[in-house]
């Protein structure tokens, strides 16, 4: 082995290590940054929370035989609302409470109209603050009304509608978004995580030890980015757990999924070095980052597939390689293709990405060193 | 013009740096004897710390020529890097790392052998060993700076440039670091020290470079440089009384300048006769209230010698 790069070992592992004792040392900032992690999880899954369960009052006025049977079938469709039986008043107070979304009113002749196959008039009174929730009832009800009368077999309802699946297994949309989700987390933490190290060497201007000192200052320098690298991979995991303990959401290919993070990591860590270097200050930095994260995240697929936003969000997305990760991401865990490239384009394009980003870190630290 | 001799450590000649479009050292012409302290000294912006990094090749010149060991700069070679040593003004320490911990990083950039015997040898000689395993951050300026100069020192530099190496430190811990330099002047080392104190001129120099906006103004020894300055009688008297005080000393050989002040004027004069024959002068005032002999001090210095370059 030849002495420079025994010395280049040398620097490269003294960087490592440097980065991974600071780490510990200020743990709190590795705590503060897997709650981000976290909570940006749980953020995530309260956008399908707060769309999927909008509470939805039900009165059923009627005391025939359908009546209820009608409520039941509304339960079992599959919509985003929480239904809740309430009488007339209380249903009435929670609207105007706004602990409702709506109340839906099965009229007392329901039965009867039901028998006598008389038109059904369903009332529904909307708290109409969002259009969104008002077309979600607009849809639910039909479909509860087809999945009634093919449950009672009532030949007096003649709504037939057909449903093809693509997709021959369901999933809600909570494990849609934590499994995107995780690919958020690997962005903020690879990416803190890098920025910092690096900043915080311009921040304190101990880089300009390192270029007077006889190695090159890339080397002990990507000791450091390699060691933050690797606490956001140990950081991520608790986030990873979260979602295959917590929400119960397992990977159909685990290896795709873990190959899919690290690769995640590689890439977010390079950006986060070229940022941390450019910014090279460590307050700004973690605004920049957490600030870039989420439009970075909602324009690349992550609520759903970024083909249905429209084509210019779906062009820009392309550049991204969250949209990449995203749909290697669902593919793994759900066994969706949510991009119409396939898995191995989707690698290929991040592997792209992640020796660009290298590239380009490289090339942004050496510009910017003093 | 500067011609090498096989004793100097470092050479400039006629250099000059631009920041922009702001000249920051300009036609410097200077050399550094191998074995001696030389003082970078100069008012706050005068150019020392950018002299100092160009000796580290920090700092390009546009015009001029530097060479630093007998290389000429830059680029600095990893070979000739591997020769100097640099303790920066802002320490530029590690600080959640222990002193033992920041001194092996620069170990390990450094490929020095026997990594263990070298880092406690220099934490024994700067008197740092029995805070070894505190983190920089628990640690007074003083002792920053003792690591500092122990960093500097790890990998044995032929050449070391320390910039400002008493800022900020107790008068102990000042000693404690002069009495270091010294033994490195001793065993043959270079240094160049960038200094504010007259005082730590006066006691570690063999030369001072008096900068001034980027120029030199004056290289010479710290007592030529006092002696050139010379010394001076402050005169504590009401201001109504100043100009007849004044009038007293006129005629009288060897007086450089009379400054007002606060309380007074100082009288400042060349000659060590001098002394007896202006106090003798000023007791004729009976309206003198106090006075008081001592040397100039630097600003006192580089107020002298801003007169004498107009």
């Amino acid at each position: 082995m030849s002495g420079s790069t025994r010395q280049n070992q040398l620097a490269f592992i003294a960087g490592f290590r440097a980065e991974w004792i600071q780490l510990f040392r200020a743990s709190g900032f590795l705590v503060l940054v897997t709650i981000q992690a976290i909570s940006f999880l749980l953020l995530v899954s309260l956008f399908a929370l707060t769309g999927s369960r909008a509470p939805l009052a039900v009165i059923c006025s009627d005391t025939g035989p359908y009546g209820l049977a009608f409520v039941n079938a509304l339960s079992s469709t599959h919509h985003s609302f929480d239904i809740h039986q309430m009488s007339s008043n209380s249903a009435n107070n929670a609207l105007h409470a706004g602990t409702v979304v709506a109340i839906l009113h099965v009229p007392p002749d329901f039965s009867e109209s039901v028998l006598f196959g008389k038109t059904i008039s369903i009332r529904v009174d909307v708290d109409n603050i969002d259009t969104d929730m008002t077309e979600d009832i607009q849809r639910a009800l039909p479909s509860a009304i087809v999945r009634f009368g093919r449950q009672l077999r009532l030949p007096n309802i003649r709504a037939h509608v057909e449903e093809h699946d693509l997709i021959d297994h369901d999933t809600g949309f909570i494990p849609y978004l934590v499994v995107s989700g995780l690919v958020l987390d690997a962005f903020v933490l690879s990416a803190l995580l890098s920025a910092m190290a690096v900043a915080h060497e311009f921040e304190v201007k101990t880089v300009r030890y390192l270029i007077v000192s006889p190695i090159n200052p890339l080397v002990p320098l990507t000791g450091r980015a390699a060691a933050a690298a690797i606490a956001s991979v140990c950081t991520l995991l608790l986030p990873v757990s979260i979602v295959l303990l917590g929400f119960k959401v397992r990977p159909l290919h685990p290896v795709e999924a873990l190959s899919n993070l690290i690769a995640c990591t590689a890439i977010f860590s390079s950006v986060g070095v070229a940022l941390g270097a450019l910014v090279k200050r460590t307050v700004p930095l973690t605004a920049l980052i957490v600030g870039i994260s989420l439009p970075l995240y909602l324009c690349s697929g992550s609520l759903e597939p970024a083909r249905l936003d429209g084509p210019r969000v779906w062009f820009v997305a392309h550049f991204s390689p969250v949209y990449y990760a995203v749909g290697i991401m669902e593919k793994a865990f759900h066994g969706f293709s949510v991009t119409p490239e396939s898995t191995s384009v989707n690698a290929i394009a991040l592997v792209g990405w992640a020796v660009g980003a290298i590239a380009l870190a490289r090339y942004i630290v050496k510009r910017q060193l003093p | 013009m500067c011609s090498p001799q096989s004793r100097d450590s470092v050479i400039f000649d006629s250099v000059t740096i631009r920041h922009g479009k702001r000249t920051i050292l300009d036609s410097i012409s200077v050399i550094f004897k191998e074995g001696e302290i030389t003082g970078i000294l100069g008012p706050n912006g005068a150019g020392k710390t950018n002299l100092l990094h160009a000796i580290m090749g920090l700092r390009k010149p546009v015009s001029g020529k530097i060479v630093v060991l007998g290389k000429t700069i830059p680029p600095t070679s990893a070979e000739l890097r591997e020769r100097i040593g640099i303790v920066f003004q802002d320490t530029a320490l590690y600080e959640e790392l222990t002193v033992k911990e920041n001194l092996q990083f620069t170990a390990s950039l450094y490929n020095i052998t026997s990594r263990s015997e070298r880092i406690s040898q220099v934490m024994e000689l700067l008197g740092i060993k029995d805070r070894e395993n505190d983190a920089i951050a628990t640690l007074s300026g003083g002792y920053k700076r003792r690591v500092a100069i122990a960093r500097s020192l790890l990998h044995q530099p032929e050449l070391l440039v320390i910039d400002e190496p008493t800022l900020g430190v107790d008068v102990e811990t000042r000693h404690v670091i002069w009495s270091h330099l010294r033994l490195l002047r001793k065993q043959g080392i270079t240094v160049v020290v960038s200094t504010n104190y007259l005082d730590e001129a006066i006691a570690l120099c063999d030369v001072v470079v008096v900068l001034r906006n980027g120029r030199i103004v004056i290289t010479d020894t710290p007592n030529g440089l006092v002696e050139r300055a010379g010394a001076c009688i402050d005169v504590e008297c009401n201001d109504s009384d100043m100009g007849a005080i004044a009038k007293l000393t006129q005629g009288i050989e060897g007086i450089i300048r009379i400054e007002p002040t606060a309380s007074g004027l100082t009288v400042f004069y060349r000659g060590g006769t001098l002394e007896d024959q202006i106090v003798a002068r000023l007791f004729e005032h009976n309206r003198m209230r106090g006075y008081r002999v001592r040397g100039a001090d630097l600003a006192e210095i580089f107020r002298s010698l801003e007169q004498t370059e107009v």
